[in-house]
């Protein structure tokens, strides 16, 4: 049988930093569950890039701290991940990308921390982050439901494992979406105001920058 | 002669089956001829039945120059495609090519989807059974085609005793409409300013047809990309008239940025650029591998959808 491509799950930061008990099902994959009891092996997330460092002068492996509205969660990029490695080279923080990546969990010396390896990351525009914050919300609703409902193998381990405070997850979508929202109505009042507009007849003139105060520098 | 059914012997009634097949044909084929052969290897030797009417027409084929397909056609029924459920069957299909995809064996001249009313099965042609090759979109009828199991799927495989026939008929397909919202999460090899070959289309690798060898090849505009909703994954595949309406680049535009680059690359990582990460909504039809693609654009949210969300959270 040839080997299913796993889904990309949506899963908000708040929750995903948290999941780090992992599951190895027959076929040796590796997935951690989330505390609202979904198996992940891989993640799309819509979130803005911090910071990247590079671990080490030279070594071209960079830990990149990312943010979407609910938290921050850490991924790390080397060779292995030549596609991503590219993009990180050239980009330039902060900005907003999109990441597509699979979830490894890290023994350290206190706690278990959750990163991602990323295959994809690629800069993309607010309407991209508008939809998957809307997608996360409503795949997220969905889990905490199931959880309420005590669906299934995996929620019964979830409970077992991490016994959720559901509602503080309820409110961390409520919250997500909320200040999404705002965004997206300006953005369809602006849209409305621009087809008013008409810009014909205007002239735009290319400012002369001085840039010697810089070079000298 | 025996006239009477019961008084005959096996090998009597084995060579009557084949004769009756032949009938038609204008072989001066004797009776006593086929019989001798026939006792001799069911009675004497104690061949399987089998083997021994697949040895006597070959021989037939071989000495008289009966027609293969002639004598095997009878054997294999019209079936459906919802019917096919074990391999190693000899049937008959009436089905449409649903798509064609690009073989990656020298040994397989075709491979794809074929689908009649009741479903769709992958249809492998291989290069041995020198067939005239079919085309996307076409109906045609299927004479023994023998039914396999591939990596768990039922697949109908196209030999050297196989026959096409183009129909008229206009065979319809089950309706599988898919209409999802995804992003795309990742482009699949090939994809990108490719060439292909001048007598059959296929992609080119370095230059080279799988089937025709080195030709020149003309430039062509795909992309394979994996389209991920969170739930499902699906595989699709962009022509130049998708690409073009969602990124500006036409194959014109990608053979100037191949050409200001000194590098076909630059064409796929600027369509990476502009597609991966990114929402569409794809309406299409789901067929075996692939989904056909029929719409494609941008998604983008409502305000309103949000709203909902709020409301449900309240």
């Amino acid at each position: 049988m040839m080997r299913k491509r796993e889904v990309a799950k949506r899963i908000f930061a708040q929750e995903l930093v948290r999941s780090t008990y992992q599951i190895e099902d027959q076929n040796q994959i590796k997935y951690v569950l989330t505390p609202t009891g979904e198996r992940v092996n891989r993640i799309f997330s819509v979130a803005v890039l911090l910071d990247k460092d590079e671990i080490g002068a030279d070594t071209n492996f960079w830990r990149l701290r990312l943010a979407d509205p609910t938290g921050t969660f850490f991924a790390t990029v080397g060779r292995f991940q030549p596609e991503a490695l590219e993009v990180i080279g050239e980009i330039n923080v902060p900005e907003l990308v999109a990441l597509v990546g699979k979830t490894r969990v890290f023994e350290g010396t206190s706690r278990k921390l959750l990163s991602i390896r990323p295959e994809v990351i690629s800069p993309v525009d607010i309407a991209v982050r508008d939809y998957w914050v809307l997608e996360t919300a409503r795949r997220t609703i969905e889990r905490i439901e199931s959880m309420e409902k005590r669906e299934g193998e995996d929620v019964e381990l979830a409970w077992r494992i991490y016994n959720p405070d559901l509602d503080e997850y309820r409110e961390m979508v409520r919250k997500a979406v909320a200040t999404v929202k705002e965004d997206v109505e300006v953005m369809e009042r602006f849209e409305e105001e621009e087809e008013e507009i008409d810009f014909t007849g205007f002239e735009f003139e290319e400012e002369e920058i001085d840039l010697t105060d810089l070079l000298e520098e | 002669m025996a006239a009477d059914g019961a008084l005959m012997s096996r090998a009597e009634i084995l060579t009557d089956q084949i004769l009756e097949k032949i009938r038609d044909e204008n072989v001066k084929v004797k009776r006593e001829d086929i019989l001798k052969r026939m006792k001799l290897l069911v009675e004497e030797f104690k061949v399987p039945e089998s083997e021994a009417v697949r040895t006597i027409t070959s021989y037939l084929v071989r000495e008289y120059g009966v027609s293969r397909e002639e004598l095997m056609e009878r054997a294999s029924p019209l079936v459906k495609i919802s019917d096919i459920s074990k391999p190693n069957q000899w049937v008959s299909l009436r089905a449409k090519v649903v798509q064609l995809w690009d073989s990656n064996s020298p040994n397989v001249s075709q491979v794809g989807l074929i689908g009649d009313e009741t479903g769709i099965i992958k249809f492998v042609v291989w290069s041995k059974a020198d067939m005239p090759e079919v085309e996307e979109g076409k109906s045609y009828l299927f004479q023994n085609v023998v039914t396999d199991s591939f990596q768990g799927r039922m697949q109908v495989n196209v030999n050297r005793t196989s026959r096409i026939t183009e129909i008229e008929d206009d065979i319809q397909l089950p309706p599988r409409e898919v209409d999802v919202v995804g992003a795309i999460i990742s482009f699949q090899q090939n994809s990108g300013l490719i060439k292909r070959c001048d007598e059959c289309g296929r992609v080119l690798v370095k230059g080279v047809c799988q089937a025709h060898g080195k030709v020149e090849g003309y430039d062509d505009l795909r992309v394979k990309a994996v389209l991920d909703d969170g739930e499902s994954v699906y595989e699709i595949i962009l022509n130049e008239s998708n690409l073009s309406a969602l990124t500006g680049i036409d194959l014109e535009r990608a053979l100037e940025i191949a050409k200001e680059n000194l590098d076909r690359n630059a064409v796929l990582a600027e369509l990476k650029n502009k597609l991966l990460g990114r929402y569409f909504r794809v309406k299409g039809l789901r067929g075996g591998r692939y989904l056909l693609v029929q719409e494609i654009d941008h998604h983008k949210p409502s305000a309103v959808e949000f709203e909902e969300i709020l409301e449900a959270l309240a």
